[in-house]
């Protein structure tokens, strides 16, 4: 079917180009991407028994292209249409192509005020509302690892902190001479998931923003969240609705040539499902203070916060995780000649998009405390108080440097009375080599270090928790022959200790603690060649990487996963 | 400056609005993790005890965390067994509280008795002694524990069947006293292979049951034992009422209420029942009393105990005992 369909795809895109173009009042444009990727993977597995029922080698890959076709029909309307063709390596005359619409909306303006969107919809609002806050991720790779996790973004269409959503999306502006000096409005409306006209309710998310900028000092704005069940759709007359209502206000000034911001957000949740009140009841509320204070002349900036999130805040729209620790990975998802599930490296964490998702969950996801235990759902975890400090430095040589520390403790008691505090001190630099040493082509380096502490002392011994996780990083771009680069890069990743992990229910109230004890190294280096071509938008690696799982309590079997990749990716 | 101020009031002005943790989430770590310890050692309150004089013996023991105990009092010359069961950090006067009844029969006698803690998950057992000295008293009109033998008034039918056995014994099966009823037998012409009729008159106490006339407040207990690999035996007690006080029972006029029981399982085991919910039968199936349709336990002239069984199926057997009116459900 395929063989046939794509000649017609491309004669009508083709004709319909010439056909406009005539005609020379329509723009249109292609968009889209190509990429390439092959693999040959092998894993070792350092079981009790040697492992002789996992295949131990992979190879495979895939190519795709995304053709988007954006037309500009008239003045003030857009529309784009993306289609993605995927040939998995191995196919054959048609075997292994899928045809998929990847990308579909309208957008315009009307009478020069009202912006719409119709369609897919990239969608943020504040850190508490709706906001994807890539919590595991570290806040600085190397660009041998970044190039992976770009393809992610992509796949996911994750953007500055985007969820991706199809609905509708409204906003518009207003400008007012007298005391206020413009009033901004934002609202969507957005689908999670379909009916299945059985069990399954319509559930849709809405969102309104309205800020009151009253100068270029100060600005003023509401943000409300809902997630709920279309009445009707199933015959069940129970529903599900959370809401965040909050008020931020943003404060800008001048003291000297230095520059003081002030942001502060505080607001309620509401989660209920109609029929359960008792089980599923909570309510609570949050508030986020920063103060930010930059000196331009030094390249200087410090940053202090103070964050309380109650125990009982639910927001579906700021909680979602964008990585899902409970799917299984592309390749070698189980192991050893039990064929159990293989725990996650930090490899699928940086190069599997498998693993992640595009839109918010309703549920609350499962957290993984070798990547983050402190605000594993962003800054809108719940049940965390505390405060935390941060500098950033850059010296006009070409060094950046930033540091934060965070101090967080429970709100209300996990199975215990007594509290958990959680420290996280980061420090990450890039050194821009080439400025530093007059080098006429690329040459960086990146280092990084994340230490994570949680603790908690009680009179009972059995409460006790003690879990910390040191996580370094270093890479390097070195361009010896101009568009050639060698990528150089390594992470790794040691966490100690025990807690306890809450399983919940499906409204998130804690069923049970699972005594959790590790010592687990990470060990993931990586190297790679990069040719860099057409301006940039395009580029050759071939990669090379291996990670070690290395578990000193054996409650898991160690392995190793080594990789050769060749991707080829290009953006137009 | 002010705005700022104004700013951090609001914040501490909302702050100040979340209630105080009083409780954590979740179940409790220590209950469910720690290691178990006896805080207050397994003990009674005392060494003998007489229950008939209203008597009760409270055990107690104290623990670090919440455990699921059970106390298995054991009677050394009856093998009767009570067991108490619980999930608490303490076992005190609301939860371990034995008045001498029995969970496993036969029933308590006046005997030493021991008694053993177990927790689940810990291998050690508690155990301590005891002595009965007085059983508990089951206040109530007792119609047949067939400890004197059968009472002249009673009315008998036998059928002449096979292996026909429709005796009272006296053995360790006896699950009250000494003595039960043994009802065995294979009559494979008719359903019937024995009855009894226990007519008012039979007790000395005129035409009628000295029972209370609240249907409400009276139960018919009784103590069956269903033999395994026999046919399955239906007793069917009829209670007669006398609503005249004639001193005749006139099935046209007068009610009858039934209970029958399918002895399908193996073991002495307890039949209660509220008076006011037993049925009018006519060959097993629920119809209009003759009567006043009113259960009137108090006008009960006669009541007839008939030993049933398929008589295709061959030999059938079960075992009765301590057939008692308790005002509320027999705790024997």
């Amino acid at each position: 079917m395929n063989k046939f369909f794509l000649p017609i795809f491309f004669f009508l895109i083709t004709g319909f180009i010439t056909g406009t173009t005539a005609q020379e009042r329509r723009a249109i444009e292609m968009v889209g991407g190509a990429r390439s990727f092959i693999s040959n993977n092998n894993i070792n597995v350092g079981d009790i028994t040697p492992d002789t029922t996992t295949v131990k080698r992979n190879t495979g890959g895939y190519a795709l292209i995304d053709l988007g076709i954006d037309i500009a029909p008239a003045k003030n309307v857009e529309i784009l249409g993306m289609f993605r063709i995927t040939n998995n390596y191995g196919g054959f005359w048609g075997a292994g192509v899928s045809f998929d619409v990847r990308q579909l909306w309208l957008k315009g303006i009307i009478s020069d005020v009202v912006r719409y969107q119709l369609g897919d919809l990239n969608l943020k609002q504040t850190p508490f509302t709706l906001y994807n806050p890539h919590a595991d991720r570290p806040d600085s790779l190397p660009d041998i690892f970044k190039l992976q996790n770009e393809i992610i973004d992509y796949e996911k269409f994750y953007m500055s902190n985007t969820w991706r959503s199809q609905g509708a999306n409204v906003d518009f502006g207003i400008n007012v001479t007298k005391w206020i000096k413009q009033l901004n409005f934002n609202g969507y409306l957005a689908r999670l998931n379909a009916t299945d006209f059985a069990s399954v309710p319509d559930r849709l998310m809405g969102g309104v923003t309205a800020e009151v900028v009253q100068s270029s000092h100060l600005s003023l704005q509401y943000n409300g969240f809902w997630v709920f069940d279309v009445k009707g759709t199933v015959n069940d007359s129970n529903w599900y609705r959370n809401s965040v209502n909050s008020i931020a206000a943003n404060y800008t000034t001048g003291v000297g040539k230095q520059k003081l911001t002030v942001h502060a957000e505080a607001g309620k949740s509401h989660l209920v499902q109609t029929g359960d009140e008792s089980n599923s009841l909570l309510d609570d509320y949050f508030i986020h203070a920063e103060g930010g204070f930059q000196i331009p002349a030094s390249n200087l900036g410090f940053t202090a916060g103070y964050l309380n999130v109650g125990p009982d805040f639910r927001s579906v729209g700021a909680q979602s995780k964008d990585i899902n620790y409970s799917a299984s990975p592309d390749f070698y998802n189980r192991y050893t000649n039990a064929q159990v599930v293989r725990p996650l490296s930090m490899m699928d964490v940086v190069r599997d998009d498998m693993l992640y998702k595009t839109s918010v969950t309703s549920e609350l996801m499962t957290i993984n405390p070798l990547y983050n235990n402190i605000t594993p759902y962003g800054m809108a975890t719940f049940n965390r108080q505390g405060v935390y400090g941060g500098v950033a430095w850059k010296w006009s040589k070409g060094i950046a440097i930033q540091a934060r520390f965070d101090y967080m403790s429970e709100i209300r008691g996990q199975g215990t009375f007594s509290l958990k505090n959680m420290t996280r001190s980061k420090l990450y630099t890039t050194i821009d080599m080439d400025e530093l040493t007059g080098y006429q082509k690329r040459f960086k380096i990146h280092g990084g270090v994340d230490y994570q502490t949680t603790m908690r002392n009680s009179d009972m011994a059995v409460e006790n928790v003690d879990l910390k996780t040191w996580q370094y990083q270093a890479g390097l771009e070195f361009e010896f022959i101009r568009n050639i680069e060698f990528l150089f890069g390594i992470m790794d990743s040691y966490t100690k200790g025990n807690d306890f992990i809450a399983y919940r229910d499906k409204y998130s109230k804690v069923e049970v603690f699972d005594p959790m004890t590790v010592e687990v190294n990470q060990f993931y280096p990586a190297a790679g060649l990069r040719f860099r071509f057409l301006k940039d938008h395009a580029y050759l690696s071939a990669i090379y990487q291996s990670c070690q799982w290395t578990d000193y309590l054996e409650n898991t079997a160690d392995y190793d996963i080594n990789q050769f990749a060749l991707i080829f990716n290009m953006t137009f | 400056m002010k705005k700022i101020s104004l700013l951090v009031l609001c914040l501490i002005l909302f702050y100040s609005c979340r209630k105080d943790e009083i409780n954590y989430d979740g179940p409790g770590i220590a209950e469910q993790y720690s290691e178990f310890k006896l805080l207050q050692p397994f003990a009674r309150d005392r060494d003998s005890v007489d229950f008939a004089a209203g008597q009760k013996v409270t055990f107690s023991a104290k623990f670090n965390k919440l455990v699921n105990w059970t106390i298995t009092i054991t009677g050394q010359n009856s093998n009767a067994r009570k067991i108490l069961t619980g999930i608490s950090r303490t076992i005190d006067v609301t939860n371990g509280t034995w008045n001498g009844s029995t969970t496993v029969f036969p029933m308590f006698r006046n005997e030493p008795v021991k008694a053993a803690l177990f927790i689940e998950n810990v291998q050690d057992t508690f155990r301590l002694t005891s002595v009965i000295k007085q059983i508990k008293n089951n206040p109530g009109v007792t119609i047949a524990d067939f400890e004197n033998g059968f009472n002249t008034g009673w009315v008998k039918f036998i059928q002449s069947g096979a292996k026909m056995d429709f005796t009272i014994k006296s053995d360790l099966l006896a699950p009250q006293g000494l003595k039960y009823l043994n009802m065995a037998g294979e009559v494979n012409w008719d359903w019937l292979i024995g009855m009894i009729d226990f007519p008012a008159s039979a007790y000395g106490t005129g035409n009628t049951f000295p029972l209370p006339s609240n249907p409400d407040g009276i139960y018919f207990n009784c103590l069956i034992y269903g033999v395994q690999g026999t046919n399955e035996t239906l007793v069917l007690f009829q209670f007669k009422e006398d609503e005249n006080g004639d001193g005749t029972i006139d099935p046209n006029s007068d009610d009858e209420y039934d209970y029958q029981i399918n002895v399908n399982w193996t073991g002495w085991k307890l039949i209660s029942v509220k008076y006011s919910d037993l049925p009018c039968l006519s060959n097993g199936q629920p119809t209009t009393p003759k009567g006043n349709a009113q259960h009137n336990p108090d006008k009960i002239g006669k009541i007839s105990m008939l030993d049933l069984a398929n008589p295709a199926d061959g030999y059938a057997s079960c075992k009765i005992d301590y057939i008692i009116f308790t005002e509320s459900r027999l705790e024997p």
